[in-house]
């Protein structure tokens, strides 16, 4: 084949770039922002930076807050970051293990023990994402205060997981399905359990689906802004998400989009490194005999 | 014991551990939305209301047929399919656009992969404090003034909260399109290239190519990324909503539901309202179905 033309190539380049700059520009914009002194804020180029400080990330990690000239003593308030951050931890990392952990093993049972009508129970598992969201929280509300579980963290370890597991419960079925039987068959008639030859074998072979899975939910828990806000009340059992969101627009502007950026540093870090497992464990799941 | 048997009695034990595997998962979506699922259709049939005094009365399909009645459902619900069909189309475009330039390698690509990637990464939750800070921005930042003038310029088109909504769209868009883009990728791995390398013999014509194997092909990927895409666009409307207290004007069936049950503290309407949608939704789901869980003839 003859080289393409040189304004095939052209034109080639200018759209990644043009997708590049679509894609990044919300975030870099977000990026900057966080980096501003008040003054810069006000007086300067909202697209770049020019003394970056640290000042809005340091803000949001003191006790007390500092007294803003302009604001003046009353109106100063103190924010327990490092209690939201330990509440998203546990939030995100116990949703996370919860929805694979019960995903794999639904997963297992529809796409290798096959139960009567086993495509049906996928099915329904899966259609239970057309339950409208919007007002769902008032009954909601009674099952998580009839749990006694108001304002506490275990609420949404409980209701994060279902917003993901139809997915996952989908995504590893379908693969657990295409699966060939000789895979296991192999190892059960060496005299192994069942169990044995899913941690043994299985298991090991579904790890980029498992890390879809596992990517998928984070991306789905760490979406949600509803949820967080309307069941965690007192300021030291919030997640970021929901202190970030009793923040006052005029006054705390610079340290809440700080906030957003140290929440999402870690979340996109971690994504970025799963994001080829993310493809391959999404590519493998839907192709038969992957 | 014949072998029959045997193999009948291992039958059984195998259902017995599938029923029991499945019951984490069946238990928690019960537990979370089986008793608010019902509450919500008990209560579409009822008059309840926190502010009312006295017993709630059962009303039968009243709180439906007022609706029906409404101009403002008629609003909300032409509004409802304009918001999907606008973002569903957008980021399919789009999704699809960004997936096909990173199909075929160049120098950069794993980084442009993960610009674009990014977007859906980015935790939502606390993005969209930082979508409405940017889109609606304090009066003192120096950007204010120029998202001022757009604000008023859209909002002079189409009316007051205009740009609230526009900016609700390409948020969701901008999200939404990231996530496709992957999804899509990961379908376009999975075709063969020999099949690529036979259809460009077939055909000098790309985009005879791209219609006639590329999309046949993506079709599962692209009916799941529709669904996913439509549930995700709710979602991100109703956690906007959430954050400005409906504070926009342009009512889609979710938030007018939602201002129903918490400004007007009508649960009954409300209720009746919110599950208008499900049926569309269910029938557009098991459409989908068959594109991307067809009952595939048994394995011998």
């Amino acid at each position: 084949m003859n080289p393409k033309p040189w304004r095939a190539r052209l034109g080639h380049r200018t759209l990644i770039l043009l997708a590049t700059v679509y894609c990044l520009f919300p975030i870099y914009f977000m990026l900057v922002q966080s980096l501003k002194t008040p003054q810069e804020d006000v007086f300067g180029n909202p697209l770049i930076v020019m003394n970056p400080t640290l000042e809005n990330f340091e803000e949001l990690f003191e006790r007390k807050g500092e007294v803003r000239g302009f604001v003046g003593d009353a109106l100063r308030r103190s924010y327990p970051f490092l209690d939201w951050l330990a509440n998203t931890l546990v939030v995100f990392a116990g949703s996370v293990a919860a929805t694979l952990v019960a995903s794999v093993a639904a997963a297992y049972a529809l796409g290798r023990l096959r139960p009567p009508g086993f495509r049906w129970w996928r099915r329904a598992i899966f259609a239970t994402y057309v339950i409208p969201q919007t007002i769902l929280f008032i009954p909601l509300f009674q099952v998580v205060n009839g749990l006694g579980l108001d304002d506490n963290l275990l609420a949404l370890l409980l209701i994060y997981p279902s917003m993901a597991l139809p997915f996952c419960v989908w995504m590893l079925s379908a693969y657990f399905q295409h699966l060939p039987r000789e895979i296991e068959e192999a190892a059960l008639i060496e005299g192994a359990s069942r169990a044995t030859a899913f941690f043994r074998i299985i298991l090991p072979m579904s790890r980029p689906v498992l890390v879809a899975a596992g990517i998928f939910t984070l991306g789905t828990v760490a979406s949600d802004f509803m949820i967080a806000s309307v069941f965690l009340l007192t300021p030291h059992n919030q997640t970021i998400t929901a202190g970030l969101g009793t923040f006052d627009v005029a006054l705390d502007e610079l340290a809440a989009v700080a906030g957003v950026n140290l929440l999402a540093i870690p979340v996109v870090t971690i994504s970025a490194v799963f994001a080829r497992g993310y493809v391959r464990g999404l590519t493998a799941a839907m192709v038969e005999g992957a | 014991m014949t072998p029959v048997i045997a193999r009948r009695t291992r039958r059984q034990r195998e259902l017995r551990t599938a029923y029991l595997l499945l019951s984490p998962t069946v238990l928690l979506l019960l537990t979370v939305l089986a008793y608010p699922l019902g509450w919500e259709v008990w209560t579409s049939f009822t008059s309840l209301s926190p502010l009312q005094e006295g017993a709630t009365a059962f009303v039968g399909l009243e709180n439906y047929r007022r609706q029906l009645g409404d101009p403002q459902f008629w609003w909300a619900a032409t509004v409802t399919v304009a918001y999907a069909a606008i973002t569903s189309v957008a980021k399919l475009a789009l999704g699809l656009g960004f997936a096909l330039l990173l199909a075929r390698p160049f120098r950069g690509r794993v980084l442009v992969f993960l610009a674009i990637f990014l977007p859906w990464a980015y935790p939502a939750g606390v993005s969209v404090i930082g979508w409405y800070w940017t889109l609606n921005p304090p009066t003192h930042t120096a950007y204010a003034p120029f998202m001022g003038h757009v604000k008023s310029g859209v909002d002079s088109v189409f009316g007051g909260g205009a740009w609230a909504f526009v900016s609700v769209i390409l948020f969701n868009i901008w999200r939404g399109s990231s996530f496709i883009a992957v999804l899509l990728l990961a379908g376009i791995n999975a075709i063969p290239p020999e099949l690529f390398e036979c259809a460009l013999l077939e055909s000098r014509s790309a985009w005879r190519r791209f219609r006639l194997v590329t999309v046949p092909l993506l079709k599962p990927f692209l009916a799941l990324g529709v669904f996913l895409s439509l549930t995700s666009a709710f979602a991100d409307l109703a956690n906007v909503w959430m954050l400005t207290a409906g504070r926009i004007v342009f009512p889609v069936i979710g938030t007018h539901a939602y201002w129903l049950a918490i400004k007007a503290g009508q649960y009954g309407p409300a209720s009746a309202l919110s599950l208008t949608l499900v049926p569309f939704l269910l029938g557009v789901l098991l459409l989908l179905f068959r594109l991307f869980d067809p009952p595939e003839p048994e394995v011998i």
